[in-house]
This record gives C-alpha cells, sequence and structure tokens, in this order.
C-alpha cells in the first residue's frame, strides 16, 4: 500500500473489516494505481518471460507480481454474504456425535471464518478457543519495517511459544470442556514445519473438538490433510466445492466434491460428488455405514465359506495315504465359488442393512462402530474362522459315516464319488443358510438367490451326471441320481446343516442376549418398543422435575448468547449491524424473550459463569 | 439420471406458456430398488421365537432318529475274520505253520499251497431274504490318488486307446507291446476271493451274483470291450487279483464293476452276492472259501458279512444316534434357554443399553476414545 493520503482510511478500513467479518460477511479490499503504457509494457516483457520458465516458475511469477502490486491506494473494501446452505449446521452436529471430527479449512480471514464456525455449530460458546493469530500489532510491526527474516523468525517463535502453551493448558483441561483451535494460515506455514511446531500442532490437534484454519492456501490445504492422513494415521475425508479445494480433495482418503455454482473441478477431483453439503449426512451416516457392514460381512463370509470347503477336504486327505486324492470331483470344486455360492454373497453386499435409513440418521453414535472396527476386529474373525473349522468335521463326518455300510435296500455301496457329492451338497446347504442367518435384512432377492444356487445344484449335478462323454473320466456319471433315491441322502441334508450351524447360532444368541451391538438394540427397538421417539431425548434417565423439563426445553432453543451471533444470516446480529449503523435498535426476537426469562433460574452443575 | 419434463400451461391460448418447460429435474426416479428400501423380512431372534425353534427342531427331530434307529437296529449283520485264520487252515493242510507276514505272503503268493478253508458262521437271529454277502477289506486305499485315476474311460467305452490316452494305466497299460484291457490300477488289483455256502445239514445255499454292480457302472461299458492281455499267464508277471474270462464281454462281469467303483476310505466293503432264502436261527452256515487274494502285502484283513437291509440300507447306527441325540439337545437347549431368558430378563429396545451411554461398556469394548459425553450438560 502507498504512503500518503490513503493511509487515513487504513485504520478504519481495517475497522470496519473486523466488523465485517464478525459479522460472518466475506471481505474484499479494493485498491488501484495509475500504469502508464510503457510501464506496462517493459512490466509485461518480464512477466511473460516468467511464465515461461521452465524452473521455479511459480517463484518467478511471484516476484514479477511483485514488481507491479506496489503503491497501490486504497479505496475501500466490500463485504459479500456468502450464504451457508441449508442444513448445514444440523449436518455438523449429527457428524459429530458419530465420532466424525471436523475441522474447517478456509481461504477467508480471522473473523469471518470464527463467525462461520458459530454458524455451523462446529464450535459454540462453551467450546475452549485457542486462537493462533499472525496478524496481531507486534508482527505488524515488524513487518512493517520489511525485513522478512525478521518477521519470519518473530512468527515461528511466536507460533513454538504460544502452540507450547495452548498444549499444556489444552492437557490440562481435556476432559472438561470441549477445545477448539483457530490458527492463521501463515501460523500454520510454521507449525507445519517438523522443527517448529509440527508434533505438538498434531498433539493439540487431537484433543480439540473443532479446528479452524483460516487464510489458508489450497496447498496448505492439502498439507493438513496429509498431516492427519500419514502422521496421525486416521482416516480422512476432504469436502470442498471450488478449484482451490482440489489439492486438499485429492490428498485425503476420500474426497467429496460439492457440484454447485463454483464450477465442476472439485466434482472432477473427487471420488463422490454429491449436490448439498448436507447430503454428507446421508453418505457417510448411512452409505457410508452400510457400506462397512457389508463389506465386513461379505469378506468373513467369504474366508468361512472356502475355508469350510477346503478343510473338509483336508480331513479327507488323511484317510488317503495323503496321497492328494482329491474329495471333490474337479467341476464341482471349480464351480463351487463361480457358481453356487457366489449369488447370494452379491446379493447380501448390495442389499443387506441392519437398520433403515431414517434409523441410521436418527443414531449417528452407530458410525461409531466403523470408527472402531468392531465388526473386524481378530475375535470376530476368528469366532467365523473357528465356526467354519468345526463345520468342516460336521461336513465330513457325517457322510463319512455313511460310508460303511450299505445305502439302500438295494444294499450296493456308495463309493468315493457318492459320498463326496453327498458331502458338497450338504456344504452348500450349510453356507448359503448361514449366509441368511448372518443377514440382517431378508428381501426377495436373497431367497431367490439361495434358492437358486442350490437349485442350480441340482439342476447342474443331475445334468453333468446324466451325460457320457469319453473325454473326461466318467467319475460322476450317475451319481446324483444314485444319492436322490436314497434315504441317507435326504436325512443326511436335514441333519448335517442343523448340526453345523447350532454352534454358530448358539454363539449368535449369547451374544445377541448378553453383549448386543448398538445396531441389535435398534433392530428390537423397532419392532418392540413402543415409545415414540420424538418426544424422548437420550438421557439415561428421563426427566422428572418440571425444572429439568424445563431446562431441556430451554436447551432446544437455539443458542444466543454471546457477542457471536451463531447465525450470520437471518440473525438479529445481522440486523442489528446496519440497524446500529443508522441508530434504529433492533426489534426482540421471540427466542431472546425465552432466553431472558431462562435467566431467572440458577444454571446447575456446570460452576462456570454462562457468557451473555 | 430421469428427466422430467412438465409443460407448463398456466394461461389457456397462451402460445408462449405452452412451449414453456420447467428446467429437467435431475432427481433419479424412485423405485424402491434403486433407493434400497425394497420389502424386506427382518427376523428377529426373540426369546419366544428362539425356545419355539429349538423346541420344533427337537420335536421334528426325535422321531426320526427313532425311526431310523429302529430301522437301523432291525437289520442282522454277522462278520466273520478269515483272512488270517484261513491261511492257518490251509498251512496247516500242508503241514505248514505260518507266523511271519513274510511267510504269509509267500505261502499266499505261491500258486501250488491250498488256498481253501471252511468256516462256520452260525445264525442267532432270524434273517430274512434277501441276505447280502460282502466282503470287507481293511487298510486297502481305493481312495489313493494314483489308484482312483489308473483306469482308461474311452477304452472300457470300446473305442481304440492310443498308446497316450492309456499312459494314465500306467504301469499297467500294455504287455509287450500289447495293450491291457481294461488296464490300470483298479482293474488289476480285482478281488478274486470266492465264496460257496452250505448248510450244516448238507443242502446248498445258491447265491445270486446277478444285480450286484450299479446298473450305471454296467452301462458306463460298451458290451464289445473284451478282456485281453490282462492278468497274463507269466508267472514272473507281478499278479494283483484275479483273472478275468477272455470269451464273455467284460461288461458282464458284475464283480468287476463293483470292485472298480472306489471306496472312500480304506476300509470298506462291497457286495458279493444275494443269498434268496432265510436263515432261522440255529442255522450253522457253512462257508467254503477260496483264499487268494493277498492282503497280507499291505497289512490288511479280510472279513466276510452277511447282512440284511432295511428301507434305510445297512446296519448303520450312526444316522439314527445323531438325529435322536440332535434332538434331544434341542429340546434341552429350549428348555435351557426358557430358564436363561427368564433369569437375566432384557427389556428388548432398550436405549439404556447403547454402548455410547453406558461407560462401562465403553471402556470394555476397547474402545480409544476417552471422551464419553452425555448429551446434556
Amino acid at each position: 500500500m502507498a504512503e500518503g493520503a490513503s493511509n487515513q482510511y487504513r485504520e478504519v478500513t481495517r475497522d470496519h473489516l473486523e466488523k465485517f467479518g464478525a459479522d460472518g460477511l466475506r471481505t474484499l479490499c479494493l485498491a488501484y494505481r495509475r500504469l502508464t503504457a510503457e510501464v506496462y509494457e517493459s512490466w509485461n516483457e518480464k512477466f511473460i518471460q516468467a511464465k515461461s520458465a521452465l524452473r521455479d516458475r511459480e517463484k518467478k511469477i511471484d516476484e514479477v507480481a511483485e514488481l507491479i502490486e506496489k503503491d497501490l491506494i486504497l479505496l475501500g473494501c466490500t463485504a459479500i454474504e456468502d450464504k451457508l446452505q441449508e442444513g448445514v449446521p444440523n449436518c455438523i452436529e449429527t457428524l459429530s456425535r458419530a465420532g466424525i471430527k471436523i475441522w474447517m479449512l478456509t481461504g477467508d480471514k480471522l473473523e469471518t471464518a470464527i463467525n462461520i464456525a458459530y454458524a455451523c455449530s462446529l464450535v459454540n460458546n462453551e467450546t475452549k478457543q485457542f486462537v493462533l493469530n499472525s496478524d496481531v500489532k507486534e508482527i505488524r510491526d515488524i513487518e512493517d519495517r520489511g525485513d522478512a527474516v525478521m518477521t519470519a523468525q518473530a512468527v515461528s517463535s511466536l507460533v513454538k511459544q504460544r502452540m507450547e502453551e495452548y498444549l499444556d493448558e489444552a492437557e490440562r483441561v481435556a476432559d472438561d470442556v470441549d477445545m477448539a483451535l483457530v490458527i492463521d494460515g501463515r501460523c500454520l506455514m510454521y507449525a507445519l514445519d517438523p522443527l517448529i511446531g509440527r508434533g505438538t500442532l498434531l498433539k493439540l490437534c487431537m484433543l480439540c473438538k473443532a479446528v479452524v484454519c483460516c487464510r489458508v492456501s489450497p496447498l496448505q490445504k492439502a498439507q493438513v490433510t496429509t498431516l492427519i492422513k500419514d502422521d496421525a494415521k486416521k482416516i480422512t475425508l476432504s469436502i470442498g466445492d471450488g478449484a482451490n479445494d482440489v489439492s486438499m480433495i485429492q490428498a485425503a482418503h476420500i474426497g467429496v466434491g460439492i457440484s454447485g455454482q463454483e464450477g465442476m473441478q472439485a466434482v472432477m477431483a473427487s471420488d463422490f460428488a454429491i449436490a448439498q453439503f448436507r447430503y454428507l449426512k446421508e453418505l457417510l451416516l448411512v452409505h457410508g455405514r452400510w457400506s462397512y457392514i457389508r463389506i465386513t460381512k461379505v469378506v468373513a463370509y467369504f474366508f468361512y465359506k472356502n475355508l469350510a470347503f477346503t478343510l473338509t477336504q483336508f480331513w479327507f486327505t488323511l484317510y488317503t495315504g495323503f496321497s492328494g486324492q482329491r474329495f471333490y470331483d474337479d467341476w464341482f470344486q471349480s464351480l463351487y465359488n463361480v457358481l453356487f455360492t457366489a449369488l447370494p454373497v452379491i446379493v447380501v453386499g448390495i442389499f443387506d442393512q441392519d437398520v433403515n435409513a431414517k434409523t441410521s440418521i436418527k443414531f449417528p453414535e452407530l458410525y461409531k462402530a466403523g470408527i472402531y472396527n468392531l465388526f473386524f476386529k481378530w475375535r470376530v474373525i476368528m469366532l467365523w474362522l473357528v465356526g467354519a473349522t468345526y463345520q468342516s468335521l460336521v461336513f465330513f463326518y457325517f457322510p463319512i459315516s455313511v460310508a460303511q455300510s450299505a445305502q439302500n435296500y438295494s444294499a450296493r455301496m456308495l463309493g468315493v464319488w457318492d459320498v463326496s457329492t453327498l458331502a458338497y451338497t450338504c456344504i452348500l446347504m450349510t453356507v448359503n443358510l448361514r449366509l441368511m442367518m448372518a443377514s440382517s435384512s431378508l428381501t426377495k432377492w436373497h431367497l431367490i438367490s439361495v434358492g437358486g444356487s442350490i437349485g442350480g445344484w441340482f439342476v447342474f449335478a443331475s445334468v453333468y451326471s446324466g451325460i457320457q462323454v469319453s473325454f473326461i473320466q466318467e467319475n460322476i456319471y450317475w451319481v446324483m441320481f444314485t444319492l436322490l433315491g436314497t434315504w441317507f441322502f435326504w436325512f443326511l441334508l436335514l441333519l448335517v446343516p442343523v448340526v453345523a450351524l447350532s454352534l454358530d447360532l448358539l454363539v449368535l444368541l449369547f451374544q445377541r442376549w448378553f453383549f448386543p451391538y448398538d445396531f441389535q438394540i435398534l433392530q428390537e427397538h423397532g419392532k418392540f418398543d413402543s415409545d415414540d421417539y420424538e418426544s424422548r431425548t437420550l438421557l439415561d434417565h428421563r426427566p422428572s422435575t418440571v425444572e429439568e423439563q424445563r431446562r431441556i426445553q430451554m436447551a432446544q432453543l437455539p443458542k444466543e448468547r454471546s457477542k457471536h451471533t451463531g447465525f450470520s444470516f437471518d440473525s438479529p446480529g445481522f440486523e442489528s449491524f446496519f440497524a446500529q449503523q443508522s441508530g434504529v435498535p433492533p426489534p426482540a426476537k421471540s427466542w431472546d424473550i425465552a432466553r431472558r426469562a431462562s435467566m431467572k433460574h440458577p444454571r446447575q452443575s456446570t460452576g462456570r459463569k454462562s457468557r451473555h | 439420471m430421469a428427466t422430467t419434463a412438465n409443460a407448463a400451461t398456466t394461461t389457456p391460448g397462451s402460445a408462449i406458456a405452452r412451449n414453456e418447460v420447467k428446467p429437467q429435474s435431475q432427481k433419479p426416479i424412485y423405485t424402491r430398488f434403486s433407493q434400497q428400501e425394497m420389502h424386506a423380512c427382518k427376523p428377529l431372534m426373540t426369546p419366544a421365537r428362539i425356545v419355539a425353534v429349538f423346541m420344533t427342531v427337537g420335536v421334528v427331530f426325535i422321531p426320526i432318529g427313532i425311526a431310523t434307529l429302529l430301522a437301523s437296529t432291525s437289520v442282522v449283520e454277522l462278520v466273520d475274520h478269515y483272512g488270517h485264520a484261513c491261511l492257518d487252515n490251509s498251512a496247516a493242510q500242508v503241514n505248514q505253520s505260518l507266523r511271519t507276514r513274510e511267510e504269509r505272503i509267500s505261502f499266499i503268493k505261491n500258486p501250488s499251497n491250498p488256498k481253501n478253508c471252511t468256516r462256520t458262521i452260525r445264525i442267532l437271529k432270524l434273517m430274512k431274504q434277501p441276505i447280502y454277502m460282502y466282503y470287507e477289506i481293511t487298510n486297502f486305499h481305493q481312495n489313493h490318488h494314483r489308484y482312483v485315476k489308473s483306469k482308461s474311460e474311452p477304452q472300457l467305452q470300446g473305442q481304440q486307446a492310443s498308446p497316450e490316452q492309456l499312459k494314465i494305466c500306467a504301469p499297467e497299460d500294455s504287455v509287450g507291446g500289447q495293450p491291457v484291457i481294461p488296464c490300470g490300477l483298479v482293474a488289476w488289483s480285482f478281488f478274486n476271493d470266492t465264496y460257496s455256502l452250505a448248510l450244516n445239514n448238507g443242502t446248498s445255499v445258491p447265491v445270486n451274483k446277478k444285480g450286484i454292480a450299479w446298473k450305471s457302472d454296467m452301462d458306463k461299458v460298451s458290451s464289445t470291450v473284451y478282456a485281453s492281455n490282462f492278468q497274463n499267464n507269466n508267472p514272473s508277471a507281478y499278479i494283483g487279483g484275479g483273472k478275468l474270462p477272455v470269451d464273455s464281454p467284460l461288461r458282464d462281469n458284475e464283480d468287476l464293476w463293483v470292485w472298480m467303483r472306489p471306496a472312500a476310505l480304506s476300509k470298506f466293503r462291497k457286495l458279493w452276492g444275494r443269498i434268496e432264502r432265510d436263515l432261522y436261527p440255529g442255522d450253522e452256515l457253512q462257508v467254503n472259501i477260496q483264499n487268494v487274494y493277498n492282503c497280507f502285502s499291505f497289512n490288511g484283513q479280510k472279513k466276510l458279512v452277511l447282512s440284511t437291509t432295511s428301507w434305510m440300507g445297512g446296519k448303520n447306527n450312526f444316522v439314527g444316534t445323531a438325529y435322536l441325540t440332535i434332538g434331544l439337545l434341542c429340546v434341552a437347549l429350549a428348555i435351557g434357554f426358557f430358564f436363561m431368558y427368564y433369569s437375566h430378563p432384557r427389556p428388548l429396545g432398550n436405549t439404556k443399553q447403547f454402548s455410547w451411554n453406558n461407560e462401562k461398556q465403553v471402556k470394555q469394548r476397547g474402545f480409544q476414545s476417552t471422551q464419553p459425553r452425555t448429551i446434556l450438560r
């Protein structure tokens, strides 16, 4: 900025900027400078050179830009209302109930960012804020002296010192309050440096409920994401709607782009694209959660069914003199995974739901099961595998017992291929039934696929047994028909699945009764508990006294207790700024009156003064 | 994405209004399938249902178990271990005594030694016809990998098999340049003990040897195939089992097909013949055995089994016992679960049990987060 006449406006403009920011408006400063044609031409040459430089292009462009962006005369500032999308505060609140930590990375200035954070319910009045601002008077003074090295040192030492202070304080009060960290882009640059503050930053961020980074460049957005992804080893999701969010979206584990007015760059770089921010709630809590459940179920089931199938064959090798004779016919073995057990798994993987979409959103805490990886812990997997081992013993020894004596009234003996086909049929029935047992909801596709797989097996085996081709070994010729005419076959087909599944069923029943998962409680609730959920709170006791009931109702009103209005728009604060400017007092709102009425009653158990 | 275009016709007669279309909606078509709201059955395991299911299973299984067990116990089975005893008997006929396994092996391999003996089987219970005769061998791995694949289907189906195709039968594929029919180890180890029966009063008991093999096994074989070059008469050749008649089609030799169906375990029995008369308690059956099959080389035993059948088949208590056990177990489980649900009731759908409302559970489940929060302060 040029010295001289415009100086008088600087302070006033800065003041205005802060006020705008406090109201959550996005501010822009306007300044101008007159150029002559020669000055422009000579500068343009340098600029073109810098643009086509092969090395350090960014740096050269910056340097050339510095040459012309000086001695500007301040005109003033503007403020734009960038309305929050509808449903954003609700969405953020729900997601934090789900155990997801939410950070805001924006290019706006500090006050705007803080205000928007209040508007989104990222922070509230009870949150302890740690602010790391580099735009303070001391730093500005050093900067005005023009020494870049000194400025850098000053900011760096400020960052280091403050962060350590904050970390100490945070560790002391971690269990009592929610904390939020607000950090400036320039401070972030030093904080991300491993020598200065990276470790401290990481620890502090992990303790905070929310982190707001303002004045961050797109590169810094990506750096912050990488900080959590690589150093803290957490799963990160980035959501953004503009081209400046692309690097952040690509850096995170999951990138979500919002398609909208700012163009499609974010969408094109992302893994998922949604139309509005609030759809993130459904994306994560409904589809993300279902996806987790489905994947864990399908993967565990796949290992189980192949283990059961293969271990049965393994027990057979003990009886073949360890010669490696296969138990099942080659075609049956190849088609096990491809034809006879594939469809039901696909259907479960697509359609399985433990609770329906509405319930998933009503109870975001269900999402924590995925965060803690409850369904894929080793003990869960081991249960499946132990079940598979037990079942393989049943699958082998029950049919084999049948091989010891004659099989039907015709008294002819069954050979090895008859026994193995009998075992195979039992295995198919059992693993498909096991899948149905593990599913939470059965649609008609489940029944079609299971019925189709088993029916398809009978058809296939009959066809295979009925044809006689010379170039393959005719082991299975007529085997299926022999089996179908044997009482043992049908009796074993009824007995073996029951015996095999009984262990899994018992374990399931015990777990469901004594250690139910949350979603299982909800499944029961949907059917049996007739309470109307809308009116209940999730306290562990019903409010008994009039006082408690009133407290609950008050708390459900929008919170309006601080200088930060909590809402940038449609809010008394917004109106009152301009109203104040023109000397008109704002009208009283109904919640205001209710709030004032509630002040008459003493607050309980927090021990802290409330801020008005 | 589906688009719906609505033509706005607000005022009749307005040409502009008729051409106007509302902006196309990007909303996808709602179907139950695409929105994952299909009608689903969500079977819930409530205490009442669990107890009912177990009781039903028990109630269904117990009668089945009893029925099959009755069928199995009604089967009369007589087993006679004759392998060693028969050989010792034969050895005694030529004043030799066999003590070691090697002696037995060399005795039975020697074609000039007598190999027959007579065994007596006493009938204790009424055996109604048809009574089936089986020979049972132990420690013979018909399910060994090399053994199972060692036969040639093309050859048995009457085709001219090339030497490459016959390689699978090695080493029993050809002798002296001529292919062996039927080739392979399975046929080569053909069981050839024979039995002839007579009652103690001298009447012979005829044994029907027709219909002992699965018809499908015989159908697989072409009737044009005759045995040739099989266990040829070269005395130094390694003989594995019985010889086959060269004048009748291979297909008619039912004993061979009974043998060729590989058994599942190393202890197996195979049908030898059918007795079509009743045997009464007190009868003594004299079995004259041609004990030629060498089971000593593989340390096996030979047994002769006489068995009746029921609608279920031979004597096999396993299925009946299993059904009965499982049925009783299910009834016991039903009662046990009933008492468990009664003594440890848990209100269904109780939201107080949510893990996030219960700090103890939070720690128990191993959650790393240590900041449990109640919703309201």
